[in-house]
């Protein structure tokens, strides 16, 4: 009986660690773009090579009888392009690095990276946080871009492995 | 050295200073200027649209970038 009354004073006195569960939410995570300016720069960005890509579309299916591929088609396309100054060389750039652009300018306005030390005591026990913010304009211009730079990408190599056969 | 030549309303820039104004003649003027000229070398309205219209987004695109950086910035308070 002693022993379990001396067991409950125990219990009673021990200490508790002091943790605030609310915390964590609390913390404010920057990004470091705003979100809203990153996507209405980012529309321009990609307007571009979405409206080369539907006229390659309209392009398509206006000459699909003739027997004319996707990518015929877009470089058809390029070639008609050339009344306007300077696509000649700025064409690639613009089809290919405005997209990466566009990708890297959202990506940065909806992400949070942060490094933390979990245990103060132990210099190589850190945390790996990673956040994205669901913002659905910036999330859809990056899947946006991202699949204009595969088309590209498909476009590049295909015309290449033509040229060679 | 802070430049507040315009501001957004949505994904459009608008000026708001002489200089901004300016930059936005200067656009239209030249996307104009561009139309004669595509207009000048080609042989059907669609050859002209095409072209034109993808000169069009490309100044568009480079005006917006000025103003991207040249935007009246919120204070937070």
């Amino acid at each position: 009986m002693k022993d379990k009354d001396d067991f409950l004073k125990q219990m009673e006195n021990l200490e508790v660690p002091d943790i605030n569960p609310t915390e964590h939410p609390k913390m404010v995570k920057m990004a470091i773009l705003n979100a809203e300016r990153s996507a209405a720069l980012g529309l321009w960005l990609i307007v571009v090579p979405c409206y080369f890509l539907f006229c390659v579309f309209m392009y398509y299916f206006s000459h699909i009888r003739v027997g004319t591929s996707w990518f015929a088609a877009m470089f058809k396309l390029m070639e008609s392009l050339e009344k306007t100054p300077g696509i000649a060389f700025l064409g690639p750039i613009i089809l290919v690095v405005l997209p990466i652009i566009c990708i890297i300018i959202n990506a940065l306005a909806i992400t949070h990276v942060k490094v933390e030390q979990i245990d103060p005591q132990r210099s190589k026990r850190k945390e790996f946080n990673f956040t994205i913010k669901l913002k659905l304009l910036n999330i859809l211009l990056i899947l946006l871009s991202l699949a204009i730079l595969l088309i590209f990408i498909a476009y590049v190599m295909t015309e290449n492995i033509s040229i060679k056969n | 050295m802070k430049l507040n030549w315009f501001t957004r309303k949505g994904i459009f820039y608008l000026p708001v200073t002489l200089i901004g104004w300016l930059i936005l003649a200067i656009a239209a003027a030249y996307s104009v200027y561009t139309f004669i000229d595509i207009d000048g070398r080609s042989h059907s309205v669609s050859d002209t649209m095409i072209n034109f219209v993808f000169n069009l987004l490309l100044i568009g695109l480079v005006y917006t970038v000025i103003g991207y950086f040249t935007e009246v910035r919120k204070s937070v308070e």
